[in-house]
């Protein structure tokens, strides 16, 4: 079992070992010239604006559920692309109806979730908007 | 090990059928505009989908009653363990599965009345109880630590949201809170004990670790992962952690001291339709895992393809398990009802003594007989009649009064005679007090308890005597309200008509099964058999580990 792992371990000793090594050789040989921009908060290269910790909208969370979702879909598309075309090949046991089918259903499931989410107001985030949902901004 | 099988989707068709209902459930939702319709329509959607899934349930159990009484011989492609042996589909498993479909059908007749829970939210609200209901099925029926793992975690997660479901109320808010911490805890804990169960056996399918067990305790051998084998001296220390572990994921599920500290707040805080649903649905589905888990591991093939029927073969590997079990069943019943005592809201009351019944059912597991397992599945559908019963009483006052504290219950006795009367009749039977159907659950329990003999097990019986004797103290105190104090007002409570037919409904039952309970603990015995599977190298073929005497 632990030298089935080893190649894990390995990965994870480099990675490890690469970040250290270029932190430490940059910390000591990197020119150190401070300034007062480079000592700013780093805002998306824009000038930053106001303090970050402060509130925010609360419906930041229900867009962030809804990009875990299709992620997630997207994410599981690719392997069963690869099942897909083994079966069109004539590879795997299954057949590639029945894969498609399989994923017209997964496909279907979702689309009804996007319809619902759509319906009860979860894609509308202007200020106007914002009257429909349960979940109200916080704030501001 | 078999790869997926399209074969495997028929017998999946109940929690299909559940499945596209929660669907339909979501889909309804949007396309009723009129809430007072909505409501009604989308009930309507969640029992046709119930009714459907137990369509195609029945008949199965129905077959698998006839062949236990030798009408019919089993069908054997009906006891399989399908999807790479994740789910078992067998007699067990169907018989838990129709409680779980009754449980369910009355929660929702009690959501359609509850004014606790808003119209406008009842399309997500029913399409998680189904979700909850489905989790459920995959419990009763998993024979795979990762679908057991996946079973609790979908009940869990969709608990967490209906514990938390009365919009803007603190309690219910702080419920849902307590109740997510709690839960996270435990199935962390559960996830450490499984991949410990991983480690030792190489495998998470239960049958697996069952043959390595079996050939531990008779010939002494431990099990070998990947060409490694286990130190004997740490081995049997490490299964016992792993078990304890996995035990603490089902505890907190079905709420067994110590981890039943969550149940009094997330009971007082939840909607109370669901509540009922959560002390008794989610509550059975825990002991289904639970005697899945033990029986699956533990219990010793017999002769003829039957199990053995002494219980724990663990003793013979001096695993501590009946002692451990034993012990936890007795803390449980009595801290339950010691601490139901001083309560003065009924909810929370009737929380506690949920958690005196989880102590008296686990009385069950100390033995592991055909008879204590017999019991066990007989008392949860006891249970669910006269606890359901009891929390609709509570919830018909809390809709008229605003309140469910002892307080709220004072002369119900005349303000609304019949639900007074059905609440005493339900908690004397919680009680166990003939000739009420209570009384038969109970009996039956430490009944297998005794039968088993030695001085611990009459220690057990006789705490869970002791116990019954003070329930009954904490019971007739909400007796006492209802028809011995002064009631505040004499107006009538006028509670809906819905709520005096379904006490009515639960109460029947309650009344008859204690004098004549023959067809259901009949059926019950005829579906005392586990689906278990050869060793890997014996042969391909499964076979019906079947627990009823031969």
């Amino acid at each position: 079992m632990l030298q089935s792992h080893l190649p894990l371990f390995l990965v994870l000793v480099v990675a490890l070992g690469l970040g250290v090594f270029i932190l430490v050789v940059s910390s000591l040989v990197g020119p150190k010239r401070p300034s007062a921009v480079k000592a700013d908060a780093f805002e998306c290269g824009n000038p930053p604006s106001g303090y970050a910790r402060e509130r925010f909208g609360v419906k930041f969370y229900l867009v962030a559920i809804l990009f875990l979702v299709f992620d997630i879909e997207a994410v599981f598309i690719y392997p069963w692309a690869i099942v897909f075309s083994d079966s069109t090949r004539g590879a795997g046991t299954l057949s590639p109806l029945l894969v498609v089918v399989e994923m017209v259903v997964f496909v279907g499931i979702l689309m009804i979730g996007l319809a619902y989410a759509w319906r009860k107001g979860a894609l509308e985030w202007g200020p106007e908007h914002g009257k429909g949902l349960e979940t109200t901004t916080a704030g501001h | 090990m078999s790869a997926f099988q399209v074969v495997d989707l028929t017998r999946f068709v109940p929690e299909l059928l559940l499945g596209g209902c929660i669907l339909f459930l979501f889909i309804g939702d949007l396309l009723v505009r009129d809430e007072r319709k909505k409501r009604i329509f989308l009930t309507a959607l969640a029992l046709a989908g119930l009714a459907s899934a137990a369509a195609a349930v029945i008949p199965t159990f129905w077959g698998n009653v006839q062949a236990a009484l030798g009408i019919e011989s089993y069908a054997t492609q009906d006891i399989v363990a399908a999807f790479s042996g994740q789910v078992a589909f067998d007699p067990v498993a169907t018989v838990f599965k129709i409680l779980f479909l009754v449980i369910t059908g009355v929660a929702i007749f009690t959501s359609l009345l509850s004014d606790e829970l808003p119209d406008r939210h009842m399309g997500e609200y029913y399409a998680l109880l189904l979700s909850i209901t489905f989790g459920m099925f995959l419990m009763a029926s998993a024979n795979d630590m990762l679908m057991i793992y996946l079973g609790v975690e979908l009940v869990s997660i969709v608990s967490y949201a209906m514990a938390g479901y009365r919009p803007r109320d603190k309690r219910s808010s702080e419920a849902a809170l307590k109740y997510v911490i709690y839960g996270g805890a435990a199935s962390g804990v559960m996830l450490f004990g499984i991949s410990l169960l991983y480690g030792l056996f190489g495998s998470t399918e239960l049958t697996t670790m069952h043959h390595a067990i079996v050939s531990w305790a008779s010939r002494g051998e431990l099990p070998v992962v990947d060409g490694v084998i286990a130190t004997a001296k740490l081995f049997p220390l490490t299964v016992l952690l792993a078990i304890v572990f996995v035990f603490v994921g089902i505890g907190y599920k079905i709420a067994v001291v110590p981890f039943h500290m969550w149940s009094p707040d997330v009971y007082e805080g939840a909607p109370t339709p669901f509540t009922g649903f959560l002390s008794v649905g989610p509550k059975a589905a825990g002991f289904a895992l639970l005697m899945r888990f033990f029986v699956g591991l533990f219990v010793a093939d017999g002769q003829n393809g039957y199990a053995a029927t002494d219980g724990f073969m663990a003793m013979a590997i001096d695993l501590p398990l009946p002692a451990m079990i034993g012990i936890i069943a007795a803390a449980t019943m009595t801290v339950g009802n010691l601490a139901a005592i001083p309560q003065t809201n009924v909810k929370r009351l009737l929380a506690y003594s949920s958690i005196a019944h989880a102590g008296y059912l686990l009385m069950g597991f100390v033995v592991l007989s055909v008879s204590s397992l017999h019991a066990v599945i007989f008392y949860l559908c006891i249970y669910f009649l006269m606890n359901m019963g009891a929390f609709a009483v509570c919830q018909a006052v809390r809709d008229r009064t605003g309140g469910e504290l002892l307080h709220d219950f004072r002369g119900l006795g005349k303000r609304e005679p019949i639900l007074a009367v059905a609440m005493v009749i339900f908690l004397l039977s919680l009680t166990g007090l003939p000739p009420l159907a209570g009384f038969v659950g109970k009996f039956y329990i430490f009944a297998a308890v005794i039968e088993r003999g030695g001085y611990w097990y009459w220690t057990l019986a006789l705490i869970g005597v002791l116990n019954s004797a003070v329930s009954l103290f904490y019971y007739m105190r909400v007796a006492r309200a209802m028809f011995l104090t002064e009631p505040l007002t004499d107006e009538p409570l006028r509670a809906k008509r819905g709520y005096l037919a379904l006490s009515t409904v639960l109460v029947v039952p309650v009344v008859v099964l204690g004098l004549y309970w023959a067809p259901v603990s009949e059926s019950i015995r005829g579906s005392l058999a586990f689906f278990r599977s050869q060793p890997m190298s014996a042969a391909a073929h499964p076979s019906v580990v079947d627990v009823r005497e031969p």
